[in-house]
């Protein structure tokens, strides 16, 4: 079609469609300089199509050409998997998928021994093959979870572009071993909810520190972090209570009944303390790998670290419910003895039957891995009034 | 913020960031290079934090606001960022003057840092 370019796609087929009394399906419809091209695979279809000519008129009332010519296959068509070898990949895959645990395993796809036998070479890397695969994977396990591309000499991601549409709940993608030269090839699975990559035998792990594992910030964006040093240090500022003198001297009451209990041997008489509904969450922000926060283990058991735990369950189960729930969660922790005198509270809210605030502090363990150690904390309290206490 | 890319989100942040600190207290600007970092000032080399933070200090001006009129972000081969920026840029009472200003970004540890950075005024007759 002559002067194709001005035409959107859509109106010129259906265009033509509505002139044509022949069904036709346009195949590789693309533009080249000014002329619109398309191929159609039946005589029939092109015959009718050639009578088409000069009858559609456009917006300003100009004919519209169209051309018809024999030609061979369009380029992309030639390369695209015949049928039978699609029938072969699709056995091929079906071998390889774990239906238990819904993951796809292609290491090494070219060789694999069935490919092989029949004489289909599979190369990931390309387009077509990686195509193909993808609408294997589209029709056959649309509930993929995880896929493994392996050692298929991938050297760019072109391929997955449409993986967030074939295979959407992926969650686990093993790239490693292959030649992804730069980590921006990963910009182009970023449509999908990863919650494990693999990436290490990539000529891009030499740029960059390291990259075990890569969660998908949905709700949070990854933060963008600018710059390498701790800002200055904020003085601390000193004491300052402008509310009444009863507010302040019940919560500090409360403080030093509170860590006195904590602070000794038995930490159950905190069952009086806590409401039979009461919640408590702890998080610590020290990484469990590094050696030296080892002895901080029975922190790190329950913390609840929202940035880190996306799982819905796992954050409905750290959280503890009920006075009962919350005091055993506590008495598992090493035996403590708080500096009152360190404590610096802060009172957010204040209403008739509601306090809350915030005490920022250090303890020292007194037993457990490493007596003597002393740790800062921030810890906030709501406290209603039932009643007349 | 999805729709953009990647490299998008993170230069412009850092331009942002930049700017803000360089109108405002420019003596903060160290924690954004390193000691492999250059600045090239109006011709003028500059190598490693120290360098860089005592030269953008003593710039001879108190008052100075920054202007963006483009920027373009582009990712490297290897996993940097180069950006660019176009604007005016007024230091004082002094007319208002073009400037570009080129950067290149570097993740090191989760943070990106400036390993590059160029800048000249957008001046012509230096006659």
């Amino acid at each position: 079609i002559p002067c194709g370019i001005k035409y959107d796609k859509t109106w010129i087929v259906n265009s033509i469609q509505s002139h044509c009394n022949v069904p036709f399906t346009p195949v590789a419809f693309h533009y080249n300089k000014n002329q619109a091209h398309f191929f159609v695979q039946d005589a029939s279809a092109a015959c009718a199509l050639k009578n088409v000519n000069c009858k559609i008129h456009d917006e300003k009332n100009q004919k519209v050409f169209v051309f018809v010519n024999l030609s061979a296959k369009p380029q992309s068509m030639q390369k695209m998997l015949k049928p039978k070898e699609m029938a072969q990949l699709k056995l091929t895959l079906n071998k390889r998928y774990d239906v238990s645990q819904q993951a796809l395993d292609l290491q090494r796809l070219r060789f694999d021994p069935d490919l092989v036998k029949h004489h289909i070479d599979i190369i990931l890397n390309r387009r077509n093959c990686m195509a193909a695969t993808l609408k294997i994977i589209e029709r056959n396990f649309p509930e993929l979870l995880s896929l493994n591309l392996c050692d298929n000499k991938l050297h760019q991601l072109d391929g997955l572009l449409d993986i967030i549409e074939k295979a959407p709940k992926v969650k686990t993608l093993n790239l490693s071993k292959n030649k992804l030269k730069s980590a921006w090839e990963l910009d182009k699975v970023k449509g999908l909810k990863l919650e494990e990559l693999w990436l290490e035998g990539n000529p891009l792990c030499s740029t960059f520190s390291d990259q075990s594992a890569y969660v998908d910030g949905q709700e949070l964006g990854s933060p963008i972090i600018i710059g390498t040093e701790a800002p200055e240090i904020i003085k601390p500022c000193k004491e300052s209570y402008k509310g009444s003198e009863t507010i302040k001297s019940l919560v500090l009451q409360f403080l030093l009944q509170y860590y006195l209990i904590y602070d000794s041997e038995d930490r159950k008489g905190l069952l009086s303390v806590y409401h039979d509904k009461a919640c408590f969450s702890l998080t610590t922000t020290l990484n469990p790998e590094d050696p030296e926060s080892s002895s901080l283990e029975k922190y790190f058991k329950d913390s609840r670290n929202i940035k880190n735990i996306k799982d819905p369950r796992l954050r409905v189960q750290l959280l503890k419910h009920t006075k009962h729930e919350i005091v055993d969660s506590l008495s598992v922790l090493p035996r403590t003895q708080h500096d009152l005198n360190s404590y610096v509270v802060d009172l957010c809210i204040q209403t008739e039957r509601m306090l809350f605030f915030s005490v920022n502090g250090v303890f020292k363990e007194v037993e457990g891995e490493s007596p003597g150690s002393v740790l800062a904390f921030t810890r906030t309290f709501i406290l209603t009034s039932i009643s007349n206490s | 913020m999805g729709d953009k890319p990647i490299w998008e989100q993170i230069g412009s942040s850092f331009i942002q960031h930049y700017y803000q600190l360089f109108d405002n207290v420019r003596t903060q600007l160290g924690a954004i290079y390193i000691d492999a970092s250059c600045l090239t000032w109006e011709g003028q080399q500059f190598q490693g934090k120290a360098a860089i933070v005592e030269k953008l200090s003593s710039l001879p001006f108190q008052k100075i606001q920054h202007s963006i009129t483009a920027q373009d972000h582009q990712p490297t081969p290897d996993s940097c960022i180069i950006s660019m920026v176009v604007g005016q840029l007024k230091a004082d009472e002094d007319p208002i003057v073009g400037f570009h200003q080129m950067f290149l970004l570097k993740n090191i540890n989760y943070a990106w840092v400036c390993t590059n950075d160029m800048f000249r005024l957008a001046l012509y007759n230096f006659g």
